[in-house]
């Protein structure tokens, strides 16, 4: 694999987990009001769970990249807190999913910024090879 | 002999800085990509290094210029920017990665500047 | 030093010139020293007694100097499409700098080749 810029591989993880991310929280959102699942359960939060993997191939360029790692999603997992139980005066005590929209709401920006920083990381890549490449040319 | 054309101390520091800039980029690339990953700390070139290359390009000694290598290290200066442990600030990171792309543009043209010159020089035409 | 000899300002049947102090050319104007190219003159030391490196020495070590940098080069672009740790604008630069080594034998084998041509075109 060509090396357009060391480091590449962490950035293109990271565009996938972020995006993974995001999928995850937007599901969240759009069913912030299912009390009834296909098991006829309110709809169980789910989150993603990270991990960190070592990068096993040095960047080129001998940089020295020290303790590169590379993030990406270990699984998505449901959240195990039991679903909200609210008084709905119609028909008494009723589960409801335990989702927090606000909440979702930040942890989607902060997702979504992650996701835009890594995108211009790419492109401004791509431009600096772009400019490698022209190297010594009229 | 031929080392001679490309030993000059204006050029061959121009291409330190083009290694330097490629490390910076480097790492803002692996700060970004880890920008949600607990306990990351941000890498960096150690402050020295700028010193060591502005000392280096003063005193026009290439010998010492072409010594230098950039090495990449966690960046000990760092705060925590989160409860977990992360030191990665984005806006700072995104500045950091302008700035280098604004650099490398600079650098890459006194290279090619230099090479062209040479060129005009061997051959008397233009290009 | 060379001095380059200035005849003595002439006086004669014209009478005796009068000429100011500060208008005589100075006896000997100094001429300042060559010094040899850097490159150029790799083989002789400036005051040395030993004789320059002969002209065709001079050339097979160009050559071989513009060799070794191709190789380099052609080694970095190996590295560069295997993976290994060598990064664009290394590859990049050792190309381009190859290539301008190479275009400098070049041209000095086109002006060895006029100079011979001239030479052989010349009426003995």
């Amino acid at each position: 694999m060509i090396q357009v810029l060391g480091g590449i591989e962490s950035t293109s993880a990271a565009l996938a987990s972020e995006r993974v991310r995001m999928d995850v929280i937007s599901q969240n959102i759009a069913n912030a009001t299912t009390m009834s699942g296909p098991d006829g359960r309110p709809y169980q939060r789910q989150q993603v769970v990270f991990e960190s993997v070592l990068r096993d191939r040095l960047p080129a360029g001998g940089a020295g990249l020290a303790g590169a790692t590379a993030v990406r999603v270990a699984r998505v997992e449901a959240d195990p807190r039991a679903p909200r139980t609210i008084y709905d005066p119609l028909r008494g005590p009723v589960e409801v999913p335990n989702i927090n929209v606000h909440e979702e709401m930040a942890d989607l920006i902060s997702a979504s910024r992650a996701f835009e920083a890594n995108l211009a990381v790419l492109k401004t890549a791509r431009s600096m090879a772009v400019q490698t490449l022209a190297l010594g040319k009229r | 002999m031929i080392d001679a054309l490309f030993n000059q101390p204006n050029y061959v520091a121009a291409k330190r800085m083009l290694d330097a800039t490629a490390a910076r980029m480097e790492a803002v690339a692996s700060n970004l990509a880890n920008v949600e990953t607990p306990n990351y700390r941000r890498i960096d070139l150690p402050r020295a290094f700028e010193k060591q290359l502005q000392e280096a390009v003063r005193s026009g000694d290439v010998h010492a210029l072409r010594n230098l290598r950039p090495q990449l290290q966690p960046d000990p200066n760092a705060a925590a920017v989160r409860p977990d442990g992360n030191t990665v600030d984005l806006e700072s990171e995104m500045v950091e990665m302008y700035r280098a792309s604004m650099e490398h543009g600079l650098e890459t043209q006194l290279i090619t500047g230099r090479l062209l010159k040479l060129r005009m020089a061997i051959t008397g035409r233009p290009t | 030093m060379n001095a380059i000899p200035v005849l003595p300002p002439v006086t004669g049947s014209l009478g005796t010139l009068q000429v100011a102090p500060e208008a005589r050319v100075p006896r000997e104007i100094p001429v300042p020293e060559l010094q040899p190219l850097p490159w150029a003159g790799a083989a002789v030391q400036p005051g040395s007694t030993a004789a320059p490196a002969p002209f065709g020495e001079v050339l097979s070590r160009m050559v071989g100097e513009i060799n070794d940098r191709q190789v380099a080069a052609a080694d970095k672009v190996q590295g560069l499409l295997g993976g290994r740790e060598v990064s664009l604008h290394e590859t990049m630069i050792a190309l381009e700098e190859a290539s301008v080594s190479f275009q400098l034998m070049v041209e000095v084998r086109n002006k060895l080749l006029e100079s011979y041509q001239e030479l052989m075109r010349m009426q003995v």
